[in-house]
């Protein structure tokens, strides 16, 4: 079983009051392989071969109330098949989970009325009609009173300037204006927690930032706890201040944003303009890992270095400008991805999400 | 259930609404579903041609076949509407993964499942059903008793009943299966044996049939005690039918409430 026992940071918002705790939380799936040839697939009928696949490997997680994480991992890593435990989709093999003091797969009305659900690739609004009447369905499955409707409504389509498209089929409107619709449906009825799963998959720039925007503002004044899946570190840095990185269904890392870089770094970005470009054999003679791309150099010196070797750099060089950076945040977790996989112990890639 | 009722009129405007958009279809499902009642009737006229009464001494005469077709018009078309475009679209939820929106929705599953597609072109058949009831009745050879105007309506529910429980354990074996494309097929198969008195099933093999289609898969119970209670004379035997239909339906809705709840406790959502 592997269990997440990094420190945690909570976002400053959060209150202390834990509104998710998951414990040993495990999901085992059976597939059956399908032979390839037609003389395979004819025994196969009889003899089925089959393997059990770990989606998630006994997970530990404690959200606290208010609280914004984002979850990050590569395909198959085992983000959807958490959130889908947590909303009570499917019951989980072994562990326990609470949200907001209710076992998710006992799926009680109570609970099912507290939280809701996003996902990027789903569609849940009705697809040949308006986007207004499948909130006016909404209203009634959450006994949302017309007072409280109207206002939530208004206030949501308003934040996200989507009033224009509300009578127009969903089916007419574009991936990014459905992702609205489908956000505004989602919190008609104020949830408490909200579970997204790559709500921003396949959205342009302009897209995705206005989510952003919109979820930050959201979840800020609700004081909403919020889980993020994704892909996209864009994400994570707009939205996040707690990040969890899956990989193969366990828990590699559960920290800050800033810990990460602090945690799986020793070394920062030097970038150096220059007049011109320099002499290769002098920029080695700098003892440090470089690339030179023209008049532009960019170094990676131990952080602990940085303020005793920057001043000679600077004077022997004829630098134009200089950077100072962290490792971007995408090299870090791909690397953590790397090397969750290869230290993975019996190999649970593909496993369903 | 003043909440359940009024999700379901949501559900009935929405279907509507998108039935209005697409007005030439909803034309074209009317024509073609009373097209295939025209032929049906046709048929049975054309039979009425050769003899005066389907079995000898079964009292399935012209006007009691024409009430007994009626009946099942009508009970076919409430399921139809009602029940079988969410079920067929349930296996299409399965195999993407839509199921799993209703499932986070503060519903009864099995509720939503079954009744947030409403056909309503279905009705055109109920309609003509209603009509060829309307026009039997008169032409019985005794009329209907009092009491078996009042156990019709009653007993059509409990057709409707037993249909719609087959339907659902139909549609949960998709949650099992992950797919289950001949779900029409099957229920179309099923349906076939109610739609003639339990009179024709006779003989060696027609008698273990009839048992097998009254006590195990109460199919024969759907139309023939309602037909039979509204089309022929109430005797000592109507009342162990009804009593049986009842029995029937409340059993066949407890099973299939149990199958359809341990089916989604084996779901496993599609990966996204």
């Amino acid at each position: 079983m592997h269990n997440s026992s990094q420190p945690r940071t909570n976002a400053s918002s959060a209150t202390g009051e834990p509104v998710i705790e998951v414990r040993g939380l495990a999901k085992e799936y059976r597939v059956f392989d399908k032979p390839e040839g037609l003389l395979a697939s004819v025994t196969g009928l009889f003899n089925r071969k089959s393997r059990v696949v770990e989606a998630l490997r006994g997970v530990n997680l404690q959200v606290e109330k208010g609280e914004f994480v984002a979850m990050l991992g590569p395909n198959g890593a085992g983000k959807t098949t958490f959130l889908k435990l947590l909303s009570g989709i499917i019951t989980p093999t072994r562990g326990a989970a609470t949200v907001l003091g209710s076992v998710p797969w006992e799926r009680t009305d109570d609970f099912r009325r507290r939280f809701a659900l996003v996902m990027g690739q789903r569609n849940q609004l009705w697809w040949d009609l308006p986007a207004a009447e499948s909130f006016r369905l909404h209203k009634e499955i959450y006994r949302i009173d017309t007072p409280r409707f109207e206002r939530t409504r208004d206030e949501l389509v308003d934040l996200l300037d989507v009033r224009k498209l509300l009578l127009r089929p969903v089916r007419d409107l574009s991936l990014g204006e459905r992702m609205k619709l489908e956000l505004v449906a989602a919190l008609l009825h104020e949830p408490e927690v909200l579970f997204l799963d790559e709500p921003t998959i396949g959205l342009d720039v302009v897209a995705q930032h206005s989510l952003h925007r919109f979820l930050a503002h959201v979840q800020a004044e609700r004081q909403m706890t919020v889980i993020l899946t994704t892909h996209y570190m864009k994400d994570v840095a707009a939205l996040c201040k707690r990040l969890v990185v899956v990989t193969e269904g366990s828990i590699l890392y559960d920290g800050s944003l800033e810990q990460i870089v602090d945690r799986f770094t020793s070394h920062k970005i030097v970038t150096l303009d220059l007049d011109a470009p320099p002499d290769p054999a002098a920029i080695d003679r700098l003892g440090f890992p470089c690339e030179i791309r023209g008049p532009q150099v960019i170094l990676r010196i131990d952080r602990t270095r940085i303020a005793d070797v920057l001043p000679g750099i600077l004077r022997g060089q004829g630098v134009r400008d200089v950077s100072v950076e962290d490792v971007p945040l995408e090299e870090i977790v791909a690397e953590m991805f790397r090397s969750g996989s290869t230290a993975g112990t019996d190999g649970a890639t593909g496993a369903p999400r | 259930m003043t909440r359940y009722v009024s999700i379901l009129l949501t559900f009935a405007r929405a279907c509507l609404v998108r039935d209005m958009t697409f007005r030439a279809n909803f034309v074209l499902e009317c024509v073609t579903s009373l097209g295939w009642m025209a032929m049906n009737l046709a048929f049975y006229l054309l039979v009425f041609t050769f003899t005066p009464e389907i079995g000898l001494g079964t009292g399935w005469t012209k006007a009691p076949f024409f009430a007994f077709v009626a009946t099942g018009m009508i009970i076919n078309s409430i399921v139809q509407a009602l029940f079988m475009p969410s079920a067929e679209e349930l296996t299409e939820m399965v195999r993407t993964g839509g199921l799993d929106g209703i499932l986070v929705q503060p519903l009864d599953a099995q509720f939503l499942v079954s009744m947030h597609r409403i056909d309503f072109s279905a009705f055109a058949n109920g309609l003509v059903g209603v009509g060829l009831l309307a026009w039997a009745i008169p032409r019985l050879p005794q009329p209907p008793h009092p009491v078996a105007i009042l156990l019709y309506p009653l007993l059509v529910v409990c057709g409707v009943a037993i249909l719609y429980s087959l339907v659902i354990m139909l549609a949960a074996a998709t949650i099992h299966l992950g797919r289950n494309q001949s779900l029409y097929d099957f229920w179309f198969y099923l349906t076939n044996f109610s739609r003639y008195p339990a009179e024709i099933y006779s003989g060696p093999w027609g008698g273990p049939l009839r048992a097998l289609c009254t006590f195990v898969i109460p199919i024969l119970l759907v139309v023939n005690v309602p037909a039979r209670v509204i089309a022929q004379p109430l005797t000592g035997q109507a009342g162990m039918m009804v009593a049986g239909t009842v029995f029937a339906a409340a059993a066949a809705l407890v099973i299939s409430r149990w199958v359809f709840q341990s089916a989604l406790s084996k779901y496993r959502s599609a990966s996204s």
